[in-house]
């Protein structure tokens, strides 16, 4: 308890923890204190001077990110005086800037604009053509372009190259108002992780080469989801949008904060994944390369599970959640089927880092073992050499390897097309990875949910529901 | 009227040779160094009250307490030689007319504090300064001064001298800027500590002192702190390399003791105004402390209290000389353009306030002034005051907001004829 103490904070009294950072400790009251350079995975450094409060005791203004609390500590963070002080560093802030935020890419999430309208700036007394000029729509190399005008010069950028990712391709160039930031002569941004810059960056100067002049934010809409690219599941929000007459559509997704999995960040691999999500899917049923509907589909299929159950292989793979995995695992003990997980395709050593990403580019390998579904090649081989009906649900281990179907009946649930669809005899769409709710366990056992708040045109049912379905159906015929 | 301990052999022709120099007494302090133990140097550094002459005036003894004692890691003492504000070109003197007082007294102070590495940083346009320093390096490495032990074994102490040479940036003059170039980084200056402790040069404890500084202290040990703080007053003891330039029949550096009046100095040995012109205005300290006008010159007194008190600082000791025919118009439009120049760029206040103050005075100049304008200056150095990381930014408040203040009618009238009454 020691560690507690009382400080007071606009006149309210508190408790807060000795030596935190007032900063992060105003950020919990709910307190936005303008702030630019401060982020709480990059620390202190106490650049732009934005975020200033009052302190008892102190003949000047501190900023509040370097400030640690202390016993019976007085702090204002509003009154004439304060806002005064902020108001001048901002108009300082916006001499060079080009505030022209009706072409920017950050308008409606930078915090400048924020400030700005906060402040109420209209006038500035600098007239325009004697700004500083400087370079628009510098190319950064992956993924990430540059509008040096728009820089704040926060210093979260090259923070971000030199002690995150320790690739230090960033720095700041030329001094005073000529500084700018640029990456070091003959480089290139070549970080796994260089997209977080983009969301780190406060204002419209980084952006995504992928997401930019694309959509405007206000218009997205936002749910809570976990990555799918490999065994971490790093935590993330999905942007997307249903326009009138048009489909939902994903944009993009950033990192959500999530302290037991991925802190602050995720790297572009699985950033850019969301592409999986929109592209090359599969809509059609189809029965013998015949396009039916789902509803002859589904009764087909139940017709040749009730027939074969003892000549039945069921392979699942590690994308399916821990609900669906349990429901075909039930279906199995219940009928006497046999269930394979194997899926050594998802393993990459490659991709692996000592950051984030894992070597398994799946999401539920963890929930897959949990559920003790077998996964061992030697059991999966003998498995399919005997059984005559091999049912694959949303595993490609496959892709290459049409052959193995020889005489064998296949049906396919994928929510990907896939060239097996000319060698299934059955194929049933299905929702994607992020159509549906459901729980995944990462590879650090940590399991986390999500629910989805894609609403498409002409929904593609999930497994779970079309499952159910074949469930009912195959009762009905008993 | 001159009191010479730091300056006592730059009128020795060649006294930067060894030969020369030690005819002439240098490291004659030693003798009585290795005597002491470093507690006792410390403490007679304390006593003699010897001040930062790098423009803070900070007691050097009770800043070189805060070196952590019995401490595993290496520690370093960074000489501060990159002298590079307007109007002050007193260390120069020190490496250019007697380079080996400098490394007496890096060997006196390393030996107080423990240090076995000494960095001299020298800004990088003073090429033929650093050549000279290492030549005189070079001579007290052959003659056994330092290297393995000091002295030829007279003492068993360690002692290397490293010079290294900046880039050329006026901020790397900022104690912790210039640790953070010496590191191999972008010369910027570090948030200030919550508590008092040394320097840090790669996480250990370092110490930064002014050329000067060190200079002073081989007297302080040779002949003891009484004998120091016998001169100057009984707040600024000693003496301080003063450097008068501008419009005086005989600019140059002057050693005196604390206490002088200024303009006794300008008139005895500056010998007087140049071509009978009458004195305007003094900028004290370099070109960062507030402007002092005619009447205020005639009050100044050179010590650090008496300076505050007339509502300036003696900071380095400079005194730029500006006389009736200079448009004070111009005089802040040229020093905004140095400070504009060399802002590392860091805080958004210094940043874009400096830029902002020199485009106005820009287009005061070119004839596009409105009496706004003065206001908008002003209010720009208050947000210049005491809103950043190091003080460079305030001292840009001091020095254009004095003149901003203190010559407002000739702006007016600058702003009012369009080319101002003065300007030809
Ligand atoms: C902008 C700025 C420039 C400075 N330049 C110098 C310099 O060129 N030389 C110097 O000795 N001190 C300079 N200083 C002061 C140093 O930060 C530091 O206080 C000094 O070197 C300490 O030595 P001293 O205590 O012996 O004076 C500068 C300070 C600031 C804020
Ligand atoms: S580019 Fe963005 S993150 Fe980088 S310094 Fe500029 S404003 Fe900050
Ligand atoms: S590390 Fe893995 S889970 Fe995280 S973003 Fe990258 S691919 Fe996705
Ligand atoms: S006050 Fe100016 S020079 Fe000092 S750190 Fe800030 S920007 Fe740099
Ligand atoms: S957030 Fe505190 S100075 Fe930038």
């Amino acid at each position: 308890m020691s560690n507690i103490v009382n400080i007071v904070i606009d006149g309210k009294e508190v408790e807060a923890e000795k030596g935190a950072v007032l900063i992060d400790y105003l950020f919990k009251q709910d307190i936005d204190i303008p702030h630019f350079c401060y982020h709480p995975a990059l620390g202190t450094d106490g650049n732009c001077r934005m975020c200033m409060v009052e302190i008892e005791g102190s003949k000047r203004p501190q900023i509040s990110c370097d400030t640690p609390v202390k016993e019976g500590m007085v702090v204002r963070t509003q009154g004439e005086n304060i806002e005064q002080v902020r108001r001048d560093i901002l108009e300082l802030e916006l001499i060079n800037h080009p505030v022209d935020c009706p072409t920017c890419d950050q308008a409606g999430e930078c915090k400048l604009q924020d400030y700005y309208m906060a402040g109420g700036f209209y006038e500035s007394r600098l007239e325009a053509e004697s700004k500083v000029k400087a370079k628009k729509a510098v190319d950064l190399g992956k993924n990430v372009m540059l509008d040096q005008e728009r820089c704040v010069l926060c210093t979260r950028c090259t923070r971000f190259t030199d002690e995150i990712t320790h690739t230090n391709e960033l720095g700041i160039f030329s001094r005073a108002d000529h500084s700018v930031i640029s990456t070091f002569p003959g480089q290139e941004l070549e970080s796994d992780y260089s997209m977080n810059i983009v969301d780190l960056c406060p204002v419209g100067a980084l952006t995504s080469k992928d997401f930019r002049f694309n959509q405007r934010v206000w218009f997205l809409e936002s749910f809570e989801a976990i990555c799918s690219g490999c065994s971490k599941g790093c935590s993330i929000h999905v942007d997307h949008k249903k326009e009138k007459y048009k489909d939902d559509q994903i944009f993009r997704f950033r990192p959500r904060e999530d302290h037991d999995v991925n802190g602050y960040f995720i790297c572009d691999d699985g950033r850019l994944s969301y592409k999986d999500e929109n592209d090359n899917r599969l809509n059609d049923a189809s029965i013998n390369q015949e396009t039916v509907s789902t509803k002859e589909a589904l009764t087909n299929i139940a017709d040749v599970l009730t027939a074969n159950p003892n000549d039945t292989l069921l392979l699942v793979s590690p994308f399916l959640s821990n609900e669906e995995l349990a429901l075909i695992k039930e279906y199995t003990l219940n009928n006497g089927t046999t269930l394979s997980g194997y899926s050594p395709q998802y393993y990459d050593e490659s991709f692996a880092d000592d950051m984030l990403r894992t070597s398994d580019r799946s999401p539920n390998r963890a929930g897959m073992m949990a559920l003790r579904i077998n996964e061992n090649e030697k059991d999966f081989n003998e498995l399919l050499s005997q059984k005559k009906v091999i049912v694959v649900i949303e595993n490609s281990y496959f892709e290459d390897k049409a052959e193995l179907f020889k005489d064998k009946k296949v049906i396919l649930f994928s929510s990907k097309d896939t060239k097996v669809k000319e060698f299934a005899n059955t194929v049933l769409p299905v929702a994607s990875f992020l159509e549906k709710d459901g729980s995944y366990t990462n590879s650090e056992s940590v399991t986390q949910h999500i629910k989805s708040g894609i609403r498409k045109n002409a929904p593609v049912g999930t497994l779970t529901s079309l499952w159910k379905a074949i469930e009912s159906l195959s009762k009905e015929k008993a | 009227m001159e009191t010479k301990i730091v300056s006592k052999r730059f009128h020795i022709p060649e006294s930067y040779k060894l030969e020369v120099a030690k005819k002439h007494g240098v490291y004659g302090s030693l003798e009585k160094l290795f005597t002491m133990t470093p507690d006792e140097v410390i403490t007679a550094v304390e006593k003699s009250n010897l001040r930062g002459k790098g423009g803070g005036g900070a007691s050097c003894g009770q800043k070189w307490r805060y070196m952590p004692l019995n401490d595993p890691r290496p520690a370093y003492l960074i000489v501060n030689a990159d002298e590079s504000e307007p109007g002050t070109f007193k260390d120069r003197e020190v490496m250019d007319k007697d380079p080996h007082l400098l490394i007496e007294g890096i060997i006196c102070s390393s030996y107080a504090m423990n240090i076995h590495t000494a960095y001299i940083y020298i800004r990088g346009e003073y090429k033929w300064l650093a050549d000279r320093l290492n030549t005189a390096i070079d001579e007290a490495y052959e003659a056994g001064i330092i290297g393995e032990t000091l002295m030829n074994g007279a003492c068993d102490f360690k002692l290397d001298i490293v010079v290294h040479r900046g880039a050329g940036a006026y901020i790397c003059g900022e104690k912790s800027a210039l640790i953070e170039s010496l590191e191999g980084k972008r010369g910027h200056p570090r948030l200030k500590p919550h508590q008092k402790e040394c320097e840090w040069y790669f996480g250990d404890p370092a110490t930064v002192n002014n050329v000067e500084t060190i200079a002073s202290v081989p007297e302080i040990v040779e002949f003891g702190y009484e004998a120091y703080t016998k001169h100057g007053t009984p707040k600024s003891p000693g003496t301080m390399l003063f450097a008068l330039s501008g419009p005086v029949k005989n600019p140059g550096v002057y050693e005196l003791a604390f206490g002088h009046k200024m303009i006794d100095v300008i008139n005895t040995l500056g010998g007087g105004m140049k071509d009978g012109k009458k004195l305007k205005a003094v900028i004290p300290g370099g070109v960062s402390c507030p402007i002092l006008t005619a009447d205020e010159v005639n009050k100044a007194v050179l010590d650090y209290e008496s300076m505050w008190d007339i509502g300036s600082t003696l900071g380095t000791g400079g005194m730029v000389i500006i006389d009736e025919d200079a448009c004070m118009v111009e005089v802040a439009k040229n020093i905004i353009e140095f400070y504009h120049h060399e802002s590392c760029g860091q805080c958004t206040p210094c940043r874009e306030g400096t830029g902002w103050i020199d485009t106005i005075l820009h287009k005061v100049i070119h004839q596009q002034g409105k009496l706004s304008d003065i206001d908008n200056i002003s209010d720009v150095c208050g947000t210049l005051n005491g809103k950043t990381i190091c003080v460079f930014a305030p001292a840009v408040a001091d020095i254009i907001g004095s003149i901003v203040v203190k010559f407002r009618d000739e702006f007016e009238t600058y702003i009012l004829n369009n080319q101002g009454a003065e300007h030809e």
